[in-house]
């Protein structure tokens, strides 16, 4: 454990981390310990972080959540020290899930986890600089998981479930052909997309005080078969810029974990996760026009992204704990330990992170203006009875990439400052 | 509803706090004029550095000349307002020979054919203001780009004499006698314009493309090149050397620009050798012509026939590859009346390898006493060939395609030959891009996406 943990902040030393267009925000209890939890059940989140860790909770239970995103990037042109921003919408990351037992400490539950683990609206200022290589993406990604946990022993749980992905894309930016009155043309590029997948984790309590998790996730290629793609272009060019269908496909890459929760008493526990993802699958963007003309022609650029690491760790104090005098409350924990529920707790959580850019260098693309990341988080959480409760979390991270893209040859450095507030109702029984 | 509204208002606020943490800009990046005083800044040019283009000099082309382009990013560092001599803000606009500009417009070729085609703006050119002063002596103009200034007409005094058929209007209109009466003294040359009333503290100068233009212009048939040899006035290193000794003792600095190749620009690349395309009937009907002159034809792309007095006793020949037709020939006459098959091309619509050699052998020997007397005198050197054939090549920009294609390329003026706002804004980040090398100063490029190219309807 103390490795796992010299590793972690070795790691952090280094000031590495980010991860595409990926979000990691499924679930506010692990948000506040920096997106960590893997080997740590603490909810039905777990039916998204590991459905093998679902099963040692001993619970039927609800939990809506969901993590307004407030980023904003900076753009300066190295050429021109011309400065342009973003102003996206606030992004809705958000989870549902629904954890189901026949019976209380049953060895198999059901589930249901949907979410949004992908996904991302980026929207630059009118005319900037790079406006004729993108000027909004938006994509959109629901990951809907029917899932199902069996508890080997009282040591061992495993679960998977299928995953659908449904989501949706739509990129515009401006062509630069003029009109009689100097407006830019545009393109916008809409369409749905689906894919499918699976998530599969096993959860080993390898003694009352450590748990290892693993999990894999794997890579969903979502489709776009039936893309509308329209054009404002002059007139006298609009037979050149048909209006019409278009293919594509965007790889979600996999995502393995490995995770450990050190429990060191009964007030302070520690998480510590290591993210292996398959980016190497966004390998090239391309659009397949249906009808191609001299001026419209099927486009195919490089993203050629690699595979990265991400390493998470944070921690859970329990500043506050009260027990009602009913005998009622009596559960099974994970560790197969008949406790107590407590009436009320307020629990604190901190953690952070980094990440390893898939981006290379010359890669960047105003869509992903992506770079190695540390993030920081600090969470709360609050039961007010036995049954209901709330957790609270905010992620903050700032990250600075200079590039110049090897095929629009935009130059210069993206800042990205993200603020992401959580928030979290559950109810159980 | 007040419990409800409570943590609406919240959770807006909190919205409000995190969107305001937006990356602040780092005022790390100093602008800097490093050796340059670019106080008194003069652009010294033909009409790239007037803002002609579209074939006319007209008002959004001048405010988007080279020289203009230069200015605004120098005001960075220090320059002074823009003074132009600029044209009616109709945008009609007139060429020498009192044409309005260009536009692209629609048009109905010989074969009845609907097609994009550049087309006059207007019946008649800003005549009038060729012949009205525009000169200033409170507000001396800090851009002296003259359309087809070349480098021997610097010292010229009758470059500016009304009473002289050979005088330029554009210059003329601008100078500050052009009110002299005939006989009532003398005309002052450009040189004595721009230096009239005190030095400029530093220049842009791009001069050179006007003396071999024309004689490219008319396929190498007038309109000679300035010779290299002679003096000021005459010939080209003459010309150049007083120039820049003027500077020079005025302690002026100043960035010169070579001479692109101008046989890659549109006007001459548009057309291609071998663009005549026959089919099985007109093959035959050319073979039979032409046949016992030893040339035959095909089906398909054959290259145009052109007069070459040069070209054994009928003086007619095929074009071989590398020669070029130039923007001038009558298409419709091509198109529709076998002009440049059954007929040959005119000397005048074609340049010929022989002719291009002796173009392209002048650039090179031009450009070669520019760096010369440039490295000399300590002035800054901007490679614009470098750029010109970039173009050829194609390039990205900030994710758009730019090339040398005629309309399509983004880069070049409706008339093939001058650049459109767009290309005068890369073409001046060259310029901008030696200043900064030469004389360690930190002036931002322009972002050229903010100009216009060509406008279609």
């Amino acid at each position: 454990m103390r490795v796992l943990f010299q590793l972690f902040f070795l790691f952090l030393a280094h000031n590495l981390i980010a991860q595409g267009f990926q979000v990691n925000f499924q679930g506010q209890k692990q948000q506040g310990m920096g997106c960590a939890g893997t080997a740590l059940p603490r909810d039905a989140s777990s039916l998204f972080y590991n459905p093998g860790s679902a099963v040692f909770l001993n619970e039927n239970s609800v939990i809506v959540g969901g993590t307004p995103v407030f980023a904003n990037v900076l753009f300066i042109d190295s050429a021109s020290n011309g400065a342009y921003r973003t102003n996206s919408p606030i992004g809705t990351p958000f989870s549902v899930y629904g954890m189901f037992q026949a019976k209380s400490s049953a060895k198999l539950k059901f589930g249901i986890a949907i979410n949004t683990p992908f996904g991302s609206t980026i929207q630059y200022e009118d005319g900037w600089i790079g406006r004729f290589a993108l000027t909004r993406l938006s994509l959109k990604a629901i990951f809907i998981q029917p899932t199902f946990a069996y508890r080997i022993s009282d040591n061992i749980g495993i679960g998977g479930g299928f995953v659908i992905s449904k989501g949706s894309v739509n990129l515009q930016k401006d062509l630069p052909i003029q009109d009689a009155n100097g407006v830019y043309s545009h393109a916008e590029l809409a369409g749905k997309a689906i894919g499918i997948g699976y998530n599969f984790g096993i959860h080993l309590n390898a003694n009352k005080k450590l748990n290892i998790g693993i999990d894999y996730r794997s890579k969903i290629n979502m489709k776009v078969n039936d893309g509308e793609v329209t054009f404002s272009v002059p007139n006298s060019l609009s037979a050149n810029f048909p209006n019409g269908n278009f293919t594509s496909s965007l790889p979600l890459p996999s995502v393995l974990t490995l995770g450990a929760a050190l429990k060191l008493n009964r007030s302070l526990t520690f998480v510590v996760d290591v993210n292996a993802v398959g980016w190497k699958v966004y390998d090239t963007l391309s659009f397949d026009y249906k009808q191609n003309t001299s001026s419209l022609s099927d486009t195919k650029s490089a993203r050629c992204y690699k595979n990265t690491f991400a390493f998470r760790g944070g921690m859970e104090w329990v500043a506050l704990r009260c027990y009602s005098k009913s005998a009622s409350n009596e559960i099974m924990t994970e560790d197969a330990v008949v406790t107590k529920i407590p009436l009320h707790e307020l629990l604190v959580r901190c953690g952070g992170g980094f990440g390893i850019s898939p981006v290379q260098n010359g890669y960047v693309t105003p869509e992903t203006p992506d770079a190695n990341r540390a993030y920081g988080t600090i969470g709360l959480g609050y039961n007010f009875n036995l049954k209901t409760g709330i957790d609270l979390s905010l992620y903050y991270t700032k990250i600075k990439r200079a590039d110049t893209n090897i095929e629009t040859q935009i130059s210069g450095t993206y800042t990205t400052i993200a603020w992401c507030p959580g928030i979290s109702f559950y109810y159980r029984w | 509803m007040v419990k409800n509204i409570f943590p609406l208002i919240s959770l807006l606020s909190i919205g409000i706090i995190f969107s305001s943490c937006k990356p602040k800009i780092d005022a790390s990046s100093v602008i800097s004029a490093g050796e340059i005083n670019a106080q008194h800044f003069v652009a010294i040019g033909d009409g790239t550095t007037a803002g002609y283009m579209d074939d006319a000099l007209y008002h959004d082309g001048q405010i988007n000349s080279l020289g203009a382009l230069l200015q605004t990013q120098l005001k960075l560092v220090g320059a002074g307002e823009i003074y132009m001599p600029l044209m009616g803000n109709a945008n009609v606009g007139t060429n020498a020979n009192l044409l309005s500009r260009l536009i692209l417009g629609y048009k109905t070729d010989c074969l009845g054919a609907i097609g994009l085609s550049p087309l006059r703006f207007a019946q008649q050119g800003e005549g009038s203001s060729l012949t009205t002063s525009v000169y200033s002596s409170q507000n001396k103009f800090t851009n002296f780009g003259v359309p087809g200034l070349r480098m021997i007409d610097m010292v010229s005094t009758a470059f500016g004499n009304i009473n002289l058929p050979q005088h330029n209007a554009f210059f003329a209109r601008m100078s500050k006698d052009q009110f002299n009466l005939p006989g009532s003294g003398a005309y002052s040359s450009v040189q004595e314009n721009i230096f009239d009333g005190g030095y400029p503290t530093f220049c842009s100068i791009y001069l050179g493309i006007e003396d071999v233009l024309p004689y490219a212009r008319s396929g190498a048939t007038q309109n000679p090149m300035s010779p290299l040899a002679g003096f000021p006035g005459l010939g080209f290193e003459e010309s150049l050397i007083q120039l820049c000794e003027q500077l020079y003792n005025q302690n002026v600095k100043a960035v010169v620009g070579t001479i692109p190749d101008i046989t890659q620009m549109p006007y001459f690349t548009t057309i291609p050798y071998n663009g005549l395309n026959l089919d099985a009937t007109n093959a035959e009907s050319l073979n039979q012509i032409y046949g016992p002159l030893g040339f035959s034809f095909t089906i398909g792309s054959n290259a145009f026939m052109i007069e070459d007095p040069n070209a054994g006793a009928f003086g007619v020949r095929p074009m071989v590859e590398g020669e070029l037709i130039l923007l001038s020939v009558p298409l419709d006459s091509v198109k529709c009346h076998q002009y440049g098959s059954v007929y040959p091309l005119r000397d005048e619509f074609v340049l010929t390898l022989a002719e291009l050699q002796e173009i392209r052998n002048q650039i090179l020997a031009y450009n070669q006493v520019i760096r010369q007397y440039s490295n000399f005198y300590g002035l800054a050197i901007a490679e614009t060939p470098d750029f010109y054939s970039g173009l050829n090549d194609g390039f990205v920009y900030n994710g758009v395609s730019m090339s040398a294609k005629f309309v399509s390329g983004g880069a070049y003026s409706l008339d093939g030959i001058h650049l459109n706002p767009k290309g005068n804004a890369l073409l001046a980040n060259v310029f901008i891009r030696a200043i900064n090398k030469k004389y360690k100063a930190t002036i931002p490029q322009i972002n050229a996406l903010n100009y216009p190219s060509i406008y279609f309807p």
